[in-house]
């Protein structure tokens, strides 16, 4: 009996919680559409995802490899990034690149973008600006942990 | 004795000393690029510049001896600023592409920029173009631009090798290090350049681009590919488990031993390395219908003893048959010794190695298999394994390693094997021989387990495990050792060996030679 009534009085907490959010929102509201300035502002809420709000920036979203003018990845498999990843999500193989100016390319290129907790020391780490967080990307989920598993060909744009 | 000072630390040194060597004695580092404890001091490369008391000038310290009451000064400002001097003019031509560079990480230039120079370029010219993939010999490419002139490469091949391929073009700013007349460097200690260099100008293509030296993991060991029995850095990852790449050796250094191989390794043994991650066997097969159940080692030890008792009993132990090789260590070729001829008077021990091949007159021995000797003195006569060595009645094969294929034909081997009731096979790769054995166990090789090998000059050297064994596999000592507790005429005996280092005290204990070479 005594619990039911602790359920209830919280019941009554939360919709006084709501309640004074919707009024002191709504008054601010009315201020502003009878031409009183006020410091402070009625809430608005974002209608994500069909309204997006633009991403600061130094916010750091999905990485991407840099391409050099042929279209080639700028990495150069220095393997910095590997190095430097706390959570051991990228993984590097070099290959021998027949321009003598380049020498190495990588042949493989993977992030697990499901083990990243998006440090970006990666970014700070590469010496040829190849890699960078800036594609402003934040919604890529998948079905399966492959799904964030991504290679060469999608990190290169 | 002359009595020094360094640092203001009192040091006593051998008269003739260099300031250098007896710094190091000291516990002080000197940095210094184109001095080899190999070589003769060459001075080439002036980065050990350092301070003496009374000299007006910095004086080199890889080509100074030390004199009585000598005060030298190894940190001082004049140094300092001296030593960020030499590494601006060796970085003035230095194209610091360390991100494509295979040295980096064991480089001393990029160290030493590290410890003394962090400064920046003055030099407004850009740098001169030269030839950045120069393949110079077998497997070695030399980067024209990357290299300081510091000669050991040369000195090597002069003084150690004595071929002579590589040499110094040209003079001043245009020198550079070439081959005669487009004759690369092929000599079987080529790989050995690529380790001295102490920067990326000459690089192993064997390990080009395959990793970065940072990511290995460094394990001592000896190399069993011949007798000599060189002083080896095993260079391994353990693989990246969660994109599926396994553990793998991705190189093979030469460790200093001045008993036995000095600072070198012959090619051989450098590059010989595919065989501890390429075919090896990680689970018992079983070839024989009668056994229905994926056996452990425990069941099989089990099954073999009963075999060998049954044979003890009956008074047959002459139809047991066993096969080695001298790829066994001193421990496992002690405990078969005791196991096989002293319990049981076994007289059918047959030996079959990889076969004898050309030696070098440097460190390569025609012996192409590392414990040769420690049989012998183990004594083993060490009778060849031939198809007549199969051809009396046997009711019991017990064979060691997969050479028995190189020295008798497969279409004689499967005959005699026939007639033979049980079979068991103690091997560490997948082989053709494998499928004639009712029994195949996986063992661990050198690498991967701990003993001591008795190199052609009757030194013995202990080794330590440096990775795990694949799978299944298990060090023979191990098994041995526990074939002989079960065995049971003896087991307390046999009880005591948990390691190869009690079983290393047993052998001195017994066999006169090893308490002699100790
Ligand atoms: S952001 Fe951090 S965790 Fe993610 S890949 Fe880069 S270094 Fe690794
Ligand atoms: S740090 Fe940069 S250049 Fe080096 S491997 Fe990573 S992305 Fe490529
Ligand atoms: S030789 Fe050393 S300093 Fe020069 S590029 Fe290679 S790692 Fe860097
Ligand atoms: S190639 Fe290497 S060892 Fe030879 S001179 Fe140049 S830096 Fe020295
Ligand atoms: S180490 Fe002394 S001059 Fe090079």
């Amino acid at each position: 009996m005594i619990k039911a009534l602790g359920y209830f009085i919280e019941i009554i907490r939360g919709i006084v919680i709501t309640s004074r959010h919707f009024f002191v929102n709504m008054f601010f509201h009315i201020l502003k559409v009878l031409g009183i300035k006020t410091k402070r502002k009625g809430a608005v809420t974002i209608q994500y995802p069909e309204q997006k709000k633009e991403i600061a920036a130094r916010h750091r979203s999905l990485h991407r490899l840099m391409a050099r003018e042929d279209g080639k990845p700028r990495c150069v498999a220095c393997m910095l990034c590997v190095t430097v990843c706390p959570s051991e999500c990228i993984y590097v193989e070099a290959a021998e690149d027949p321009d003598l100016e380049m020498q190495k390319y990588p042949s493989k290129f993977i992030i697990d973008i499901g083990r990243c907790c998006f440090c970006g020391f990666c970014v700070e780490a590469c010496p040829e600006d190849a890699i960078r967080m800036d594609s402003g990307e934040i919604d890529f989920a998948g079905y399966t942990r492959d799904d964030l598993v991504y290679d060469l060909d999608k990190l290169l744009r | 004795m002359v009595k020094i000072h360094i640092d203001k630390k009192p040091i006593d040194v051998e008269e003739g000393t260099t300031v250098l060597k007896a710094a190091e004695t000291a516990g002080i580092s000197i940095p210094h690029l184109c001095y080899h404890d190999a070589f003769p001091p060459e001075g080439s490369c002036r980065m050990c510049l350092v301070e003496i008391e009374g000299l007006p000038k910095l004086e080199l310290a890889c080509s100074t001896q030390v004199r009585d009451g000598m005060k030298v000064f190894t940190k001082s400002e004049k140094v300092v600023e001296a030593r960020k001097g030499v590494l601006e003019f060796l970085l003035a031509e230095h194209p610091l592409d360390c991100p494509i560079c295979d040295k980096a990480g064991d480089c001393k230039l990029q160290d030493y920029y590290d410890e003394y120079g962090l400064f920046e370029s003055q030099f407004r010219e850009s740098k001169e173009k030269r030839e950045k993939k120069d393949k110079i010999g077998k497997s070695l490419i030399h980067d024209e631009e990357r290299c300081i002139l510091c000669r050991r490469c040369v000195r090597f091949l002069r003084e150690i090798t004595e071929t002579q391929e590589l040499g110094v073009f040209e003079r001043g700013i245009h020198s550079r290090v070439n081959i005669y007349d487009l004759t690369p460097v092929d000599n079987n200690y080529s790989g050995n350049l690529a380790q001295i260099c102490p920067v990326g100008a000459i690089t192993d293509e064997d390990f080009r681009f395959k990793t970065r030296s940072w990511f290995l993991k460094k394990g001592e060991s000896i190399c069993p590919l011949c007798s000599r029995g060189c002083s080896i850095t095993i260079e391994y990852h353990p693989g990246f488990s969660h994109f599926g790449v396994p553990s793998r050796v991705y190189r093979i250094q030469s460790r200093e031993n001045q008993e036995v191989n000095g600072f070198w390794i012959c090619d051989m043994g450098r590059y010989g390395y595919s065989y501890l991650s390429e075919n090896r066997l990680d689970k018992i097969v079983i070839n024989n219908k009668e056994w229905n159940i994926q056996p452990t080692w425990e069941d099989v030890s089990y099954f073999i003893n009963q075999q060998l008792k049954k044979l003890d009993e009956g008074k047959k132990t002459s139809q047991t048959v066993l096969i080695l090789n001298t790829w066994l260590s001193n421990e496992e070729l002690f405990l078969i010794h005791k196991i096989f001829k002293n319990d049981q008077n076994l007289e059918r021990i047959f030996f079959a190695d990889r076969p004898q091949a050309e030696k070098d007159d440097f460190l390569l021995t025609a012996e192409r298999t590392p414990n040769k000797k420690g049989a012998l003195e183990m004594g083993f006569d060490m009778k060849p394994a031939n198809p007549g060595a199969l051809s009396d009645k046997t009711d019991l094969l017990l064979a060691f390693g997969s050479f028995l294929a190189e020295q008798i034909s497969a279409a004689d081997l499967k005959k005699a094997l026939e007639k033979i009731e049980t079979k068991v096979l103690f091997t560490s790769h997948e082989n053709e021989l494998n499928s004639l054995f009712d029994i195949v166990l996986p063992t661990a090789l050198i690498p991967e387990k701990g003993g001591s090998l008795t190199n052609i000059d009757g030194k013995i050297q202990k080794f330590s495990p440096v990775f795990e064994p694949p799978g299944d596999s298990l060090p023979e000592w191990m098994m041995l050792a526990d074939l002989g507790r079960k065995f049971g005429i003896n087991s307390s005996f046999y009880g005591e060996f948990k390691t190869p280092e009690t079983i290393a005290k047993e052998i001195e204990n017994e066999v006169p030679f090893f308490r002699e070479q100790k």
